[in-house]
């Protein structure tokens, strides 16, 4: 009976709920460093590039897309691996979706205006925050179990 | 045994109540963000339409790309939302667990 009963105090002592998963600091600053990468690739086509003469033809930047592409498709699978983590994942799969969407356009059109640069990159800035947000949560959580 | 459900059941009410309060206000201003984004978005939208950068088409189209950002904010507010309930029900459990041992010990 009293082993009983001190098996249900140290029970109830480690007794926590768990919804989501802890903060991860390595990958809240993978997030940053992939937005302010994102953020220069588009701020450089801006400052050093005209639509004029094939000077934004899709080939010169073709590597800039790929290496991004990769650094968001390791942050995919970082969230992805982490259980209780659906939700950060989908926010990951959402951004790959667009930035693969506006790769297509850039290549298609084998151009891009400044006006399309401007909205591309606010885009991904918002969907950035987004994520930032997402591992600041985490990081609300009292005494995440160990 | 000395255990007071109604004097429990007032005191994790309480934690739960203190937790959300704690907490809220970043869901608040973090969806507020999310709204002041969505408006520069849809400005830029526009504008670039109205000069003829956009084919009503590709307009369209970004225009359902709105549902999948939008979707993007909500999980994240999801997370703060997890978060928040998940400091509730601890803030009640360890209520509740404290008063259970304590009933405990009393009986020991």
């Amino acid at each position: 009976m009293i082993f009983a009963l001190i098996f249900g105090v140290a029970a109830f002592n480690s007794c926590r709920v768990q919804f989501i998963p802890a903060y991860d600091a390595k990958i809240a600053e993978q997030i940053d460093v992939t937005a302010k990468a994102v953020d220069k690739f588009y701020l450089g086509i801006l400052a050093t590039t005209t639509a004029e003469n094939g000077g934004r033809a899709f080939d010169k930047f073709a590597e800039q897309y790929v290496d991004i592409e990769v650094e968001l498709n390791s942050l995919l699978n970082k969230n992805k691996i982490r259980p209780l983590n659906e939700n950060s994942t989908r926010i990951c799969e959402i951004t790959i979706q667009l930035w693969q969407k506006y790769k297509q356009e850039h290549k298609d059109d084998n151009t891009l205006s400044d006006g399309l640069i401007k909205l591309n990159n606010k885009t991904f800035s918002d969907l950035f925050y987004a994520m930032q947000v997402a591992e600041k949560g985490k990081a609300l959580v009292n005494n995440p179990p160990e | 045994m000395s255990f007071n459900i109604n004097e429990v059941s007032s005191g994790m009410l309480s934690a739960v109540k203190g937790a959300v309060a704690e907490d809220w206000p970043e869901v608040k201003s973090t969806a507020e963000q999310f709204l002041q984004n969505k408006k520069e978005r849809l400005v830029l939208l526009a504008e670039l339409r109205i000069k003829g950068e956009l084919s009503q088409a590709k307009f369209e189209s970004r225009l359902l790309d709105e549902k999948l950002i939008l979707e993007a904010e909500l999980n994240a507010l999801a997370i703060l939302s997890k978060a928040i309930a998940q400091n509730a029900a601890n803030a009640a459990l360890e209520i509740l667990g404290k008063a259970v041992n304590a009933a405990i010990s009393a009986a020991l």
